[in-house]
């Protein structure tokens, strides 16, 4: 009788665990899901790993608390994250697994031409999505769940401003742009936007992802005495080359990326020396405030490696937290309700979602954005900017 | 179009055609002795690029002593690659392309988890910048056309001069004769493998100074290698070199003159009209 009741007890045991591990448990009803589709490998990693990393550690915090209080219940944050490589095709199928398999609500997809390809699968399945991504039409009245989570280039461009001021020796800009949706929007932004503001457009180029070569896109582009160059929409490392090439070619002037970049991946493809003077958007090594310190510190200690990309990329989980608090439910319709409205702290300030007068909805985040200058390899903060629109 | 702007796309054009010959060498020696197009190359090049990555850069080791290490690692990965893939299914061209497609998807995957996700630099080898007719050139991809030169002049040399070359042509020309005159079909084929496996190594190996690194880095050359071979006529060594020459020609100087997107359709336009008047390509005999 002995082996029959040790297996009788051994059976208890598996099925309890099976039970206590399985989705329709209790336990795991106390968990809030939220998927994030992002660039974990390939050219945009630099953008996807730091967008999975910030928001497992706020969750992680938040949990370590106790979890997120929602209608008097605590409830577990997990992060359930994809890697979809910046491939349009990867995109869609790790967002559908997310929705119709993990039965994930809240979604951060990173990727303008991949959140483009998912609009409609969010907007019918009401998910809410909180994208880092540019992409003309993405903040728009048809996408009521969407929740754009980073400054675009409308808000962006407002430091040309700053450098009209500041640099009024730069006259001539050459514009080069990723070949696709995130590109050709974010080119034809920023180049109507410098324009108004007196200086000549003298190149607009176009670029393939997958290029390494830049040589003959430069010497056109160079052939048209440029003082800067704005390298728009493009990863770290496809900038790391063209600042390389352009270098090497001859080109004495600056160059600014008013997406997002580490810019210590461009200066370790381009020689640190190539890319001083660079200036950049959302991505700051120094000063940083006390705040940002205290996260930086709590981001090594999880990660094992700081990431300054982290800073601005924590904005979908702090968006996300701030929304659900306020309107205590997990119905994605009434988080989005709050997110139209709710003020929160995120790591540079006093964050909101605006923009009406300009995208005819208010679901883009504003806030003071931080723009930095490459100064002895280091990208140093020299101003934070409003939005033009509020 | 200036005419000094001319002058700087055709240096530039000779540049970049230097390095895609370098990229198609090893394709259409394989093509050329087994009539398979190695979907691996692109992988190989990668593995090549990293082994200067780890060697030279992190290592410390002289690049030109990593850059043979990574031609004899991977040389030897093409003999075994004969051994375990192509021997067993006795030399199926479609089997054959399907498992080397196979084994660069592993390849590829293998990639991130053993590299990492970010993009990987290698410092410069050669240094500085040298004025050719106008346009700036950096040092290092100068170099690329005596060291193309080198390997194109020894990959003849072996093929024409040596034993094991003769037995390489003999099979390419009948592997039944070959056989019956007492060539080892099956060492010659392993050889083959081995070289051109080694020679997309080298063209990684030299690329990965000047360009940055990935596990998908070797996708975009394997293309330009593909249109290279299909322009010089496939399994021409000289069709390589030629069709190298023209296609980095076509990609500077249209480029520059009218952008990238023309010169990417140019490219193909120049192909599929080439091909209706000399299917075979420039150098490339039917079979």
């Amino acid at each position: 009788m002995k082996p029959w009741r040790s297996l009788h007890w051994s059976t208890l045991l598996i099925a309890a665990v099976l039970m206590a591990v399985s989705p329709g448990s209790a336990g795991a009803a106390d968990v809030i899901k939220f998927g994030v589709a992002t660039p974990l490998s390939g050219p945009a990693a630099p953008w996807g790993i730091p967008h999975k990393g910030a928001t497992e550690l706020i969750f992680d915090e938040i949990n370590a608390q106790g979890g997120l209080e929602v209608g008097g219940k605590k409830y577990k944050l997990e992060v359930v994250a994809y890697d979809h490589k910046y491939v349009i095709a990867e995109g869609v199928a790790t967002v559908n697994r997310l929705i119709s398999k993990d039965g994930v609500h809240f979604i951060s997809v990173l990727g303008g031409t991949v959140v483009k390809a998912i609009e409609e699968t969010v907007n019918e399945t009401r998910t809410l999505n909180l994208p880092l991504a540019y992409a003309d039409g993405l903040v728009s009245p048809k996408n009521p769940y969407t929740f754009h989570s980073f400054p675009s280039p409308p808000e962006t461009v407002t430091f040309w401003n700053w450098i009209k001021q500041n640099h009024p020796s730069i006259k001539r800009v050459a514009s080069i742009t990723p070949n696709d949706d995130t590109g050709w929007w974010s080119l034809k932004v920023e180049t109507n936007y410098v324009a108004k503001l007196g200086y000549e457009v003298v190149a607009r180029e176009f670029f393939e992802r997958p290029v390494t070569d830049f040589n003959p896109l430069l010497l056109r582009v160079l052939a048209q005495k440029p003082d800067i160059i704005s390298v728009l929409a493009a990863p770290a490392g496809s900038v790391g080359l063209i600042v390389k090439q352009a270098r090497v070619l001859g080109f004495k002037g600056r160059f600014i990326h008013l997406g997002q970049m580490d810019t210590s991946v461009v200066a370790g493809i381009a020689g640190k020396e190539n890319v001083e003077g660079t200036w950049v958007h959302g991505y700051v090594q120094t000063p940083l405030p006390e705040k940002i310190k205290s996260w930086q510190a709590r981001y090594t200690k999880k990660h094992g490696e700081w990431n300054a990309t982290s800073i601005d990329f924590a904005n979908p989980a702090l968006a996300f937290v701030a929304a659900v608090k306020k309107a205590q439910s997990l119905d994605p319709k009434k988080i989005a309700e709050a997110l139209s409205t709710v003020e929160f702290e995120n790591l540079w300030g006093k964050a909101h979602f605006g923009g009406k007068d300009y995208y005819g909805i208010g679901n883009q985040i504003i806030y003071p954005m931080p723009f930095s200058e490459v100064k002895d390899g280091v990208a140093q903060l020299v101003v934070q900017l409003k939005p033009p629109h509020n | 179009m200036t005419a000094a702007l001319l002058v700087q796309s055709t240096v530039i054009g000779l540049s970049i055609g230097s390095i895609y010959i370098l990229m198609a060498l090893g394709l259409t020696l394989m093509f050329g002795m087994m009539h398979i197009i190695n979907f691996a190359h692109g992988a190989i090049y990668m593995l090549g690029a990293f082994v200067i990555y780890y060697v030279f850069f992190q290592w410390g080791a002289p690049y030109f002593a990593a850059l043979v290490l990574a031609m004899l690692l991977l040389g030897a990965f093409g003999y075994l690659v004969e051994r375990s893939i192509y021997r067993p299914i006795k030399g199926g061209i479609e089997p054959t392309l399907v498992a080397l497609l196979a084994l660069t998807t592993l390849l590829q995957a293998a990639g991130y988890p053993v590299f990492g996700t970010l993009d990987k630099h290698v410092p410069p080898v050669f240094s500085g910048t040298r004025n050719v007719l106008g346009v700036m050139i950096s040092v290092e991809r100068l170099m690329i056309i005596p060291i193309a030169g080198v390997l194109v002049v020894s990959l003849y040399l072996f093929i024409n001069k040596t034993r094991m070359g003769a037995a390489m042509r003999a099979i390419e020309q009948d592997k039944e004769a070959a056989a019956l005159q007492g060539v080892n079909v099956n060492v010659v084929n392993g050889l083959a493998f081995a070289v051109g496996f080694a020679l997309a190594a080298a063209a990684g190996a030299l690329m990965a100074p000047i360009f940055k690194l990935d596990p998908m880095m070797g996708e975009q050359p394997l293309l330009k290698a593909f249109i290279i071979i299909i322009l010089g006529g496939l399994g021409s060594i000289p069709g390589a070199i030629l069709g190298g020459l023209i296609l980095g020609l076509i990609d500077s100087i249209v480029a520059t003159a009218l952008g990238a997107e023309p010169a990417f359709l140019l490219s193909f336009v120049f192909i599929i009209l080439l091909l209706l008047f000399r299917p075979t390509g420039l150098f490339g005999h039917a079979p």
